[in-house]
């Protein structure tokens, strides 16, 4: 008998099989090849991974099994062979609750900061069957799943059954009676009862995005396209209040607040295209809920990076800046409740209510600005050149706060790149979003730097006026604060460098060709 | 993916056993581990339950044209792959002698499989020869076991010695196999190498019949002797070299 073409070839390969043969016809089949199935018992699958769906991106999936035990288990996409450890805990939600070596490395390494969150769920009954090779090595692993039932997300029922069929690494499979027998059932293809789900329900592991991105032609109406970029960020921020409130990791909060800036800087762009009534209404209104949500981001920033800022100063007794954490950890605490209260307020709600009214309405007078290519075009030269404008005039001496605004003007220039991406041509515009994103880490380190001296100070008042500070953590701090100064420094030194860099005339250039070409001429 | 080699100048200190047996504490703590069996005798890929055959003998499998992955079988445990080995590696000296670089070829045939596992164990024959060489260009670290004997611990001095004069040499991890703590000159010489090899692992493999029974069973002593002593220092061994390496 010849290859079987619809078999993988990888060295080692799991394959499933959608039938509507029932277990009893599945039995009679591999009992006429000499395997028999064990008894039937519950298996329970949650598949876990990040909001915005990091694992699937990086193609590792990790599942919490529960049948014969419970186990955390990681399949890959790839011809590894699975990794699996007993787990007895509950679900890990972030990377230092997952086991330690390669294992969490792995999943850790995917996740960053993100909590880790059940994005799909299986229960079915199983019955196994296995054939080994006359050294009792297993070279053919069945299992039958019926009763398959999609737990969450809800409305994903599967009516077929689910054969699943994992060869052993370099076991030649066309030539194997049980897999011949298998595919009179239905066509097998590579996968797991995961993937057999997936295909069977159109579900999507992808995850949510926040890319501020929306598909966009440069001779669409401008109108139409600040709407649909606006109506996008919108949705970025429902998305991400539930997480923000549950506190279920950092990142929806940064998510969340970008999307605002984007928002604001956004509307502050459609001068001319949306009304100034209305453009100054919600400017106003998300200023307002950026300032709602600022402290808690910056706690949290400060609080992500402890454990590296510390680890550089070098202290031979770091335990003496625990206190300081401590207070970080409250003040912290304290932000988060305030955010809560903000996004739950009536304010907000009144806010985001009426921005979404208003978005999907039609109340709008057709606006005489054109179509966005040559609009965007115009705005992001005048960014741009505004940005230049600021940055030549820095020079050593300038203060601080002159740097702050030169980042603001960087800001409001890459969301204008992002948000209307669609009418810059990729190449060149991933070419010069690189380079001022180079210049915005130099200033947001600069400016990281600057607000955690600041807050540490703050901190350091605090304590002090209780009599709670002791001379170690004192001395610690002013080691921490000497720290952190030396980094501003440095940020502030190469400053001069990095913006020459982006102020380069080849950089220049590159802009105003991708202009030229949004633009139409 | 982390190399580690099962590696001693000596014979029978127990370096296939600790091979297959951290092999399987390495899957069942989560990781992805190919065992590439080297010694001719075929002892891993025996106690693996894998065919002791290599397609093409050691030519196709190191030669110039030579790849790892055709070679690579599932064996008797879930997350373990073996490269097998068979007789024709006596001649794996010889072959590696006729490729460009020989003492980077072990670890050009690795490089195409390090996404696919966390853990790539080289079971070594006992010698120090070409293949050795190679092998210590693959790795991170060498596990060595060490019968607490006199002679043993000279060796192993031999060793280190010569990876001195290496670049890059690996890590040098020596680990105390078949112990019998009842034996006054045993624990003599532990005692030396405690105070002497700050390397040396904390776990102690012990003589004991339950390791020797691996060859009847053909499975890791967990498997079927999973409360015994032996096993659970095998379990610590991999606790300790998966702290050092990750």
């Amino acid at each position: 008998m010849g290859r079987n073409n619809d078999l993988p070839t990888a060295p080692v390969s799991t394959s499933f099989i959608l039938t509507e043969a029932g277990a009893d016809e599945i039995r009679a089949v591999l009992g006429a090849t000499g395997i028999d199935l064990a008894t039937r018992r519950d298996d329970r699958r949650v598949v876990l991974d990040t909001f915005d769906g990091r694992l699937h991106g990086s193609g590792l999936r990790l599942e919490l099994r529960e049948g014969h035990r419970r186990e955390l288990v990681v399949v890959t996409t790839s011809d590894s062979p699975p990794a699996s450890v007993s787990w007895d805990g509950p679900p890990p939600v972030l990377s230092t609750d997952l086991p330690t070596g390669p294992f969490g490395a792995r999943i850790a390494a995917a996740i960053g900061e993100r909590a880790l969150l059940p994005v799909l769920e299986i229960h079915a009954t199983r019955r196994d069957a296995v054939r080994n090779d006359r050294r009792g090595r297993p070279v053919v692993r069945v299992a039958l799943h019926d009763n398959v039932r999609v737990v969450a997300p809800a409305g994903h029922d599967v009516a077929s059954t689910v054969v699943e069929v994992a060869t052993s690494a370099g076991h030649d499979a066309s030539d194997d009676r049980v897999i011949r027998a298998l595919r009179d059932l239905g066509s097998l293809r590579e996968g797991d009862l995961v993937d057999a789900v997936l295909s069977a329900t159109g579900h999507s592991l992808g995850g949510h995005t926040s890319s501020p991105s929306v598909p966009m032609q440069p001779s669409d109406d401008a109108l139409a396209a600040f709407s649909g970029v606006l109506r996008n960020l919108l949705s970025t921020i429902d998305d991400n209040v539930p997480g923000t409130l549950a506190e279920l990791d950092t990142e929806f909060l940064h998510d969340l607040r970008v999307a605002i800036r984007r928002t604001r800087s956004v509307l502050t762009e459609a001068k001319g295209v949306l009304p100034d009534k209305l453009r100054a209404q919600y400017r106003q209104g998300f200023r307002e809920l950026a300032a709602a949500t600022g402290r808690a981001r910056d706690l949290d920033v400060y609080v992500l990076g402890w454990n590296d800022a510390v680890g550089q100063v070098g202290l031979d007794d770091p335990d003496a800046l625990a206190p300081i954490l401590e207070q970080l950890e409250a003040d912290r605490r304290v932000a988060h409740r305030d955010v809560a209260e903000a996004l739950q307020g009536d304010t907000t709600r009144e806010l985001l209510d009426s921005w979404r009214e208003w978005l999907d309405g039609d109340a709008v007078e057709p606006s005489d600005a054109g179509s966005i290519g040559p609009y965007i075009a115009e705005r992001i030269r005048k960014a741009q050149s505004g940005l230049l404008r600021d940055g030549r005039s820095i020079t050593p001496e300038s203060p601080a706060e002159r740097l702050h605004d030169l980042r603001k003007d960087a800001k409001k220039l890459r969301y204008l790149l992002e948000c209307f991406e669609g009418v810059l041509p990729t190449k060149s515009r991933k070419r010069f979003v690189g380079q001022l994103k180079a210049l915005q880490d130099n200033l947001g380190q600069h400016q990281d730097a600057q607000v955690q001296v600041e807050e540490l100070r703050s901190i350091a008042h605090v304590l002090n006026d209780g009599d709670s500070i002791g001379t170690d953590t004192l001395l610690a701090m002013g080691r921490l604060i000497d720290h952190l100064e030396r980094v501003r420094e440095r940020e502030r030194d190469a400053f001069a460098q990095r913006f020459a860099a982006y102020d380069s005339k080849a950089n220049r250039a590159l802009l105003r060709a991708m202009l030229a070409k949004a633009a139409g001429s | 993916v982390k190399v580690v080699a099962t590696y001693s100048i000596k014979g029978g200190v127990g370096k296939t056993t600790t091979a297959v047996n951290l092999a399987y504490e390495a899957s069942q703590a989560g990781a992805r581990v190919l065992v590439w069996d080297l010694d001719p005798q075929g002892a891993a890929t025996y106690l693996l339950r894998v065919r002791a055959k290599v397609k093409g003998g050691s030519k196709r499998l190191v030669g110039r044209r030579g790849e790892l992955a055709p070679h690579v079988r599932g064996s008797a445990l879930d997350a373990v792959h073996v490269v097998p080995a068979d007789f024709s590696l006596r001649h794996l000296d010889l072959h590696l002698d006729d490729t460009a670089d020989p003492i980077a070829r072990l670890a050009n045939l690795l490089d195409p499989l390090r996404d696919r596992y966390d853990l790539a164990l080289l079971d070594c024959p006992p010698s120090i020869s070409l293949a050795s060489e190679s092998t210590f260009g693959a790795t991170d670290a060498l596990l060595v076991p060490v019968i607490p004997a006199t002679l043993a611990r000279r060796t192993l001095t031999q060793l280190t010695e010569f990876l001195d004069d290496l670049p890059d040499a690996p890590l040098v991890v020596p680990l105390l196999s078949m112990v019998d703590r009842r034996r006054a000159l045993q624990r003599e010489v532990i005692e030396e190498l405690v105070a002497h090899v700050p390397e040396l692992l904390d776990t102690i493999i012990p003589a004991a019949a339950v390791i020797e029974r691996m060859g009847k069973e053909r499975a890791p002593v967990a498997c079927f002797a999973p409360r015994s002593k032996a096993a659970a220092a095998y379990r610590e061994a991999w606790v300790e070299l998966e702290s050092l390496l990750w």
